[in-house]
């Protein structure tokens, strides 16, 4: 460029730039004083905002009831969070790969989720799984894919969260109990996780799946089986995170997430189980959002809570009982499409505050997840977070280093009162089991996310890249695309196809008529699922069984019929 | 324009069950003074285009989260060839990569809103262009 016509375009810029709105930019405050959830908060906290209280009675150390400061005295030091990412991609080998990158990589705990096809309890040879096996996660359509997604990795040893939540969850148990007890297992010693919290999936889409009854029978089945079988198991994580992302606010999170845990938990007490023996096992799935403070005081609210509601209410005296404890999943409805690398940051911020909050796993979203499943740099710079976070910034040393904070700790009482209000609300409508039958929480979400997408409208939330500082969208997603293989989901359902024809069908006609028996009878499914795993029946196959039982379609689509008539 | 109110299909296709923002754009653009019939989740394209004629539509609308959209997107658009709904507009929102915009949009998809789109953009965009697309 030659000089004249640099100087030109510089002057051409400095004409064009409203030094007025530099001005008026250099001494911008922020125009709003309210935190996400739409709670006005003063300029300062001084000791005079918190009611005179007794700290042990109200606050505790960590360690100490009601453990609103953290569930271990030690947090950190005892041990660091497990870090935890989530992988579903493909077929079985597909998902077992990067699942073995990320633990290569310093993943501590293997989390793996399921596709939509398997969540909805389609085996891959389905008419309608055909063209979305492996787009959202893993397909386990039988015993063998099980067996490949495990592969050499010693189920003793490591810390699995299978990460299947509809009906679809004890089908999942029954595979992985049945591939563990094939290679010769105790399953008393397996360790890990399943998500198996059906009532919540209602509200992602799964609804086919999870008719509420059968939802509580076999989520409860799969957590009355693990009481008595498998007592490392920790066999229900209630899904607050999928009820946040659809639009609600902290407290809301926690009140409707806190009612369905209590749907299951009422229903393994009709069962004559002591509160004491199952509440240790039960955990909790909590979003952090990008607003740092709220979701840290949300979260002390809730592990406050919660020890009080397992004390007061269902009168548990095993202090494990009384612990919340519970995996982060940074909220992947925060991050946009837009400036996409920015996205590394919200997330940074939201880890953080899951780890001052006291979080005992964690999964850091992948920038790239509002445009594709991650690729394997996405997961590893989601997995350098977290390691960062733990090793280099400090956070670790002190248990709760926020407590005592005038403003913590009165947002802390805010959060806490708010979903106790919108507890009450739920009880006044006749309990969370009716405010699902009558839709009435299907409404509270539709009413939330318009406020939401309104307040981005409005500019009342702010987000870089959508309604300020605003730039032309990028072409390319800056570290590339993930795709999924194209052999990956005809290999999975030519597999399924095949173990079809070459099973030894009287075997697997008495495993099914067992577990038929055993549902009509009212009895624990699980044993007979297992069994009936064993030989070789599908996913699909489990639960159509199950559901002709409860009067329901063979297929939750109402496309194939029981093969079994 | 030869109706007076704008009429949309709104619909999810196939298993993906991410219906938040397939709702709110449902009632935002019902907001905006448009006639809206929302199909929901589990639809296939032959059920998308019956409801897009049998309710005579000026526009479709279908969701992706799922990564299904290169999948889907030729079989709807096949169905509203086969149909004639030539001059009825096609868009699409959701989550995908920006790499995949021009092959969607090479399938016969008008115009993507992805993920922190802002209401006056698809609303402005709808009523810019229904009932060009025939006359183009």
């Amino acid at each position: 460029m030659s000089t004249d016509k640099a100087t030109a375009v510089q002057e051409k810029e400095t004409q064009e730039h409203n030094w007025d709105e530099y001005l008026q930019s250099y001494y911008e405050k922020p125009a709003s004083t309210r935190t996400w959830s739409g709670y006005e908060v003063k300029e300062i906290y001084t000791p005079e905002d918190r009611a005179s209280e007794d700290y042990k009675a109200t606050v505790g150390d960590a360690g100490d009831y009601p453990f609103t400061r953290g569930i271990h005295r030690n947090m950190f030091r005892g041990r660091y969070w497990t870090r935890r990412e989530v992988v579903g991609i493909g077929s079985p080998a597909d998902t077992h790969e990067r699942a073995a990158y990320c633990f290569k990589n310093g993943g501590m705990g293997l989390n793996t989720i399921a596709d939509v096809t398997y969540e909805m309890g389609l085996d891959a040879d389905h008419p309608w799984a055909k063209n979305e096996v492996g787009l959202t996660g893993v397909n386990l359509s039988h015993i063998k894919d099980m067996e490949t997604l495990v592969g050499d990795i010693p189920l003793d040893k490591v810390s699995w969260s299978l990460i299947t939540a509809s009906t679809a969850a004890a089908p999942t148990m029954a595979q992985y109990v049945a591939v563990a007890r094939n290679k010769g297992y105790d399953i008393g010693c397996l360790r890990g996780s399943i998500q198996n919290d059906p009532i919540h999936f209602r509200y992602c889409g799964f609804r086919p799946a999870c008719p509420l009854d059968l939802s509580v029978k076999l989520g409860s089945d799969v957590m009355e089986f693990c009481t008595r079988e498998m007592p490392k198991w920790y066999y229900t994580t209630v899904n607050m995170y999928d009820l946040r992302e659809q639009g609600i606010t902290a407290p809301q999170e926690i009140a409707y997430g806190f009612g369905i845990a209590m749907c299951y938990m009422d229903e393994l007490i009709r069962r004559g189980l002591p509160i004491d023996a199952f509440a240790p096992r039960f955990t909790f799935y909590v979003s952090c959002h990008i607003d740092f403070f709220e979701e840290i005081a949300k979260i002390r609210a809730a592990r406050r809570m919660w020890a009080k509601l397992m004390k007061e209410k269902y009168g548990a005296r095993d202090p494990r009982s009384l612990h919340f404890r519970f995996a982060v999943h940074t909220a992947g409805c925060s991050l946009i499409p837009q400036q996409p690398l920015n996205n590394l940051v919200r997330i940074a911020y939201e880890a953080l505050a899951a780890v001052l909050g006291g979080v005992q796993s964690l999964h850091c979203c992948s920038y790239d997840e509002p445009m594709c499943l991650p690729t394997e740099k996405g997961h590893l710079q989601a997995l350098r977070t977290q390691q960062i976070l733990a090793y280099e910034t400090g956070v670790t040393n002190v248990s709760d280093p926020l407590g005592g904070s005038y403003y913590v700790e009165s947002l802390t009482d805010t959060l806490e009162q708010e979903a106790l209000r919108y507890m009450k609300e739920v009880e006044g409508v006749g309990g969370m089991e009716e405010a699902i039958r009558t839709e009435w929480l299907d409404r509270r979400f539709e009413e939330e996310a318009i406020k939401r997408q309104k307040e981005v409208d409005n500019q009342d939330k702010l987000v870089v890249g959508v309604n300020l500082f605003t730039t032309e969208e990028e072409k390319t997603t800056p570290l590339g695309v993930q795709r999924i293989p194209e052999h990956s989901a005809r290999d999975q359902i030519e597999g399924v196809r095949k173990l079809k024809m070459s099973r030894d069908k009287r075997k697997l006609n008495e495993a099914i008529k067992k577990l038929r028996d055993a549902a009509a009878e009212g009895r624990n499914t699980i044993p007979a699922m297992i069994e009936a795993t064993q030989a070789m029946a599908t996913t699909g196959e489990l639960l159509g069984t199950v559901r002709e039982v409860f009067g329901y379609s063979y297929d939750p689509l109402n496309i194939i019929e029981s093969p079994f008539h | 324009m030869s109706k007076e109110k704008i009429k949309v299909v709104i619909s999810k296709v196939g298993l993906d069950g991410h219906d938040r923002g397939a709702k709110v754009v449902a009632s935002l653009l019902r907001e905006a003074g448009m006639e809206v019939v929302y199909l929901g989740m589990y639809q296939t394209p032959e059920s998308i285009i019956k409801a897009a004629i049998d309710e005579d539509v000026d526009v479709i609308g279908v969701s992706y989260l799922s990564g299904e959209h290169l999948v889907f997107t030729p079989l709807i658009v096949e169905e509203m060839k086969k149909k004639g709904l030539d001059d009825v507009l096609f868009v699409a929102g959701g989550s995908f990569p920006p790499e995949d915009i021009p092959a969607m949009k090479a399938m016969g998809i008008d115009e993507v809103f992805r993920g922190g789109s802002l209401t006056e953009g698809f609303v402005s965009y709808i009523q810019k262009h229904v009932g060009q697309k025939g006359a183009e």
